[in-house]
């Protein structure tokens, strides 16, 4: 089966219009009045959505070899070790 | 083997690991970017998070020109792969078309980006102001810098779709671009909420 079976024009549109409601979704959302965590995990969530719809389906990570998948993803579960780390130093100097 | 991977190993490349040796390179350097752009967006939530008295931007961001510019690569993000599916198809006037949009949003963006530096600067706003534009011309300059290097690859292709030297058998420029392309569309999807938004 190709990559073009399981992805097709029409979905790559329907991803595209996806992307845009949550776009909107997002920008909507942060006009709200609430806590400024509350709105950044839920407005930062939208935005990893986003990306994993674009990673997924315009990259084509959702049919390629899955270890492309891990080179995306180490990377990323390096830097949040870092995050972490570098975050909890700052949590106990506050 | 899917036609995509067809695509990318039709230039003599070796497949070992069972994927195309550029498609694997270009991957592997988006790592490396990934890494690049996520060191700098931890810097500015650690300096934010660790300055009580965060500055910010003051009413000097225009979130609805912020919105129409993640919308516009959103749009060039969806057209890449059109342009991209039109080559595996051979259609060419497809190609053509679907590179011309993406070049046109991607310059877009830059114009948008460019107009909204001005109106910085006519406020007398630089990267040396506070710490919040010293982040923001970072992050947005670099991310810009990226795009330009987009546009030119992409105009590139676009010259070459219209002399009729993009072919199926020898397309994976457009699959490597357009891997490139939805990268950076990736990094402004965190870079936007992070400076506008939030």
């Amino acid at each position: 089966m190709t990559t073009e079976a399981h992805l097709t024009p029409a979905t790559y549109l329907k991803i595209w219009v996806a992307l845009a409601v949550l776009l909107l979704a997002g920008v909507i959302i942060s006009r709200f009045p609430m806590s400024k965590p509350v709105m950044a995990v839920t407005v930062l969530g939208l935005s990893t959505v986003k990306a994993c719809l674009v990673g997924l389906y315009y990259m084509h990570l959702k049919v390629d070899r899955r270890w492309l998948t891990g080179i995306a993803v180490f990377p990323l579960v390096v830097i949040l070790l870092a995050v972490l780390l570098v975050l909890s130093s700052t949590l106990v100097r506050l | 083997m899917s036609q995509a991977h067809a695509l990318s190993a039709t230039v003599g490349e070796s497949m070992p690991t069972g994927i195309p040796s550029n498609k694997l390179g270009m991957w592997l350097f988006l790592a490396s970017e990934v890494m690049f752009f996520t060191g700098l967006l931890t810097a500015y939530i650690v300096l934010r998070m660790s300055n009580p008295n965060w500055p910010g931007p003051e009413g000097h961001l225009s979130v609805p020109l912020g919105t129409i510019n993640t919308f516009i690569l959103l749009c060039s993000s969806m057209t890449m792969v059109m342009a991209h599916a039109s080559v595996v198809r051979d259609d060419q006037k497809g190609l053509r078309a679907y590179l011309f949009w993406t070049v046109l949003f991607g310059t877009a963006f830059l114009c948008i980006k460019g107009y909204e530096y001005h109106l910085k600067f006519a406020h007398e706003i630089f990267p040396s102001t506070n710490i919040f534009w010293s982040c923001y011309f970072t992050l947005t300059g670099f991310h810009a810098l990226h795009v330009l290097g987009g546009v030119i690859a992409n105009a590139w292709l676009l010259i070459c779709a219209l002399r009729g030297k993009i072919r199926p058998e020898n397309g994976y420029p457009v699959e490597l671009a357009g891997l490139y392309w939805h990268f950076v569309d990736i990094v402004w999807l965190f870079v936007f909420p992070l400076i506008y938004l939030i």
